[in-house]
């Protein structure tokens, strides 16, 4: 009896002193835990309920939110569906599935119904480098010239993998033509904007010294040379153009050392930029989208130190007194590459 | 109290600590660079120390011990100021190995280990290494996951089409499509490991690379903030076989708190692209040759001399 007393007592105090290290232990840990849990969106409320139709990605799952409501939209999960971009004249949008060698185009309707594929771009198999990129579309404002990032066709003797900016029709050949001539070994042209005058805004990479570059870039003619917008230390991209075809909200990183960015917006008048106005300073800020009513816009950046991208909501971003930026969404985990599809209420 | 060893066995071993033992190289054969083989002494709590940063491709194409080092970075660290400066060793530097012999430097670890990879430096760069990190692919991948993904300005689009598909299929010299699209993102470890391994489409090629890289570590260093010292064991388990250091797991914790006070303004990262090094061929290999008169200076100007 004595015997199985002390075993008892022992057991006690080893699990107890098992006890007090565990707590020991877990008041050494940061507390604010590195591995976080991102809520899927269907599953969450917004803070604030925003005008129109969003679409957005998380986890290359498309979502729409309307009404404060976020919808999956349920599109075959047979790649990372990302980048959704608005048809104008339609509900419909067109999106990016990116698979491991390729990706494609995807005319999608406004509840998720897939309407056609746009493009082929899974060529070989054997020979991986034949296969394409296609990203950033974006339907020009007649419903029916799109304009997308594609790497150029290729020969297997060469390392050289640049996007250009190419044009077509949205439901004949997106890449039909090529507008913009791509730096060589840069990574190239990318997120093209049509203008209503047939212009082209995109982010047009170049490598100066040791350092790579962003630049607005303005494609006036196919294949001429661009226009270029900003200043190489800049370093902005990502431009995008508000509704009335005013102004232009872009991501800025010159002088961050690549550990941050600046959402700026500067007036657009021809083929100038003017002076631009800070909206969001030293923030890890990336795909600026224009409210359908230009009262605004939205961006991606994360909430806190865990790094996961929220949507957050300029009003006022085009004006002289914008209002601060408010956080849209919490818990979530958006793609930061896609800026938000946004369409008015019809 | 008889638990306290045993803790202490455990987190030293889930540490995976390697005392580093730097054996005397074989005679040279006519390199240049001195033999004297240097002092592994560690610098005192609170000083300024050196450290090395070795990253292999240790995929089934090499024998687990014979391994390149992909990526070399030499930090200086002032716990004090919290200052920083990070100096990318081209991978391709054609120099005398603490082996014997002249060769690219990525060549020191595979010949002779992390020691052998630390002495070809201090004596090749005239600098004293205090302590050296070694990590493997899969190392590194497990690392970013475990800290929760990193948050990366990603510089460019890096696109490759000729990426080794070396982790995830059967055939290690396989190759497989990346697109690692521009502008701030938060990265797993398998496309952060794209983001700093690719150099086929970059036209600085491994300068681009090097670039990447430092610009990872710092955004690694933003997630030290995350941790406590209760986090290493875990973090230290799970890189399991891809991750060795001459540190121990006091040392590592107490960088933590450093790393995660280090601001960038305090930090210098320094590429030796051209002049510092020039394109050449020797033999078969497509080398870069070290311009030392150049170097040097540079290096000893963060880097103490021996």
């Amino acid at each position: 009896m004595r015997r199985a007393l002390t075993t008892l007592l022992l057991l006690v105090l080893m699990a107890g002193f098992g006890f007090g290290v565990n707590r020991f232990l877990g008041t050494k840990r940061h507390a604010q835990s590195a591995q976080t849990v991102v809520a899927v969106p269907s599953q969450t409320k917004p803070a604030f309920v925003l005008p129109g139709t969003l679409y957005l990605t998380q986890h290359g799952t498309l979502y729409r939110l309307n009404g404060g409501v976020f919808t999956d939209l349920h599109l075959p999960a047979t790649g990372t569906w990302m980048q959704p971009s608005t048809v104008p004249g339609s509900q419909s949008i067109v999106a990016v599935l990116r698979n491991s060698a390729y990706s494609d185009l995807y005319l999608i309707g406004g509840w998720g119904q897939v309407i056609r594929k746009l493009t082929d771009n899974a060529i070989s198999t054997s020979t991986i480098q034949f296969n394409h990129w296609v990203y950033w579309p974006r339907v020009a404002a007649d419903g029916s010239t799109i304009y997308v990032s594609y790497d150029s066709p290729k020969t297997s003797d060469s390392y050289r993998v640049d996007f250009a900016v190419w044009t077509g029709m949205l439901t004949s050949k997106p890449t039909a033509r090529e507008l913009t001539v791509p730096y060589q070994y840069t990574g190239g042209d990318v997120q093209a904007t049509p203008l209503a005058n047939g212009q082209v805004l995109y982010a047009k990479y170049q490598i100066s010294g040791a350092n790579v570059f962003s630049r607005i870039a303005l494609q006036t003619r196919p294949l001429a040379l661009p226009v270029f917008l900003t200043a190489i230390d800049d370093d902005c991209s990502q431009p995008a153009v508000s509704p009335d075809q005013t102004q232009v909200a872009m991501i800025c990183e010159g002088g961050t050392g690549l550990q941050g960015t600046r959402l700026e917006v500067a007036s657009l008048t021809g083929t100038k930029l003017g002076t631009p106005r800070l909206l969001v300073d030293n923030c890890l800020c990336a795909a600026p989208a224009w409210a359908p009513d230009g009262s605004g816009l939205v961006y991606d950046a994360p909430a806190d130190s865990t790094g996961h991208f929220q949507l957050w909501w300029i009003a006022g971003a085009a004006g002289p007194a914008p209002k601060l930026p408010k956080e849209v969404t919490t818990s979530l985990d958006l793609d930061a590459l896609s800026p938000a599809a946004w369409l008015s209420n019809q | 109290m008889y638990f306290l060893p045993a803790i202490g066995v455990a987190l030293a071993d889930t540490g995976h600590t390697i005392q580093r033992t730097i054996a005397p190289p074989p005679p040279s054969g006519g390199v240049s660079a001195s033999t004297q083989t240097p002092q592994p002494t560690a610098a005192a709590p609170g000083q300024p120390f050196t450290v090395l940063l070795l990253g292999s491709d240790n995929d089934a194409k090499f024998s687990s011990d014979h391994v390149l080092t992909q990526s070399m970075i030499l930090a200086r660290v002032d716990p004090t100021t919290g200052h920083v400066v990070m100096l990318s060793i081209p991978r391709d530097l054609f120099v005398p190995l603490a082996g014997g012999g002249t060769d690219k430097i990525d060549k020191a670890y595979s010949n002779g280990g992390a020691s052998a990879a630390v002495t070809t430096v201090e004596r090749d760069f005239g600098v004293h290494v205090d302590h050296y990190a070694w990590i493997g692919l899969l190392g590194l991948v497990k690392l970013i996951d475990k800290v929760g993904g990193i948050d990366v300005v990603t510089s460019n689009p890096v696109l490759d089409d000729f990426y080794p598909a070396d982790i995830s299929g059967s055939n290690p010299y396989a190759y497989e499509r990346v697109a690692v699209l521009p502008g701030p993102q938060h990265l797993d470890g398998i496309h952060a490991l794209e983001y700093v391994r690719s150099r086929h489409g970059d036209l600085r090629s491994d300068f681009g690379r090097s670039q990447r890289q430092q610009q990872v570590l710092l955004a690694l260093r933003a997630k030290a903030k995350l941790l406590g010292i209760a986090d290493l064991p875990d973090i230290a388990d799970a890189m399991a076989n891809d991750f060795s250091t001459d540190m121990s797991i006091p040392q590592v914790a107490g960088l933590l708190p450093i790393a995660s006070n280090v601001t960038l303004s305090n930090v210098q990262q320094v590429i030796l692209a051209p002049p510092y090094s020039s394109s050449a061929q020797v033999g078969a290999q497509d080398v870069l040759l070290p311009n030392w008169n150049l170097i040097l200076p540079e290096v000893h100007k963060f880097f103490p001399l021996v």
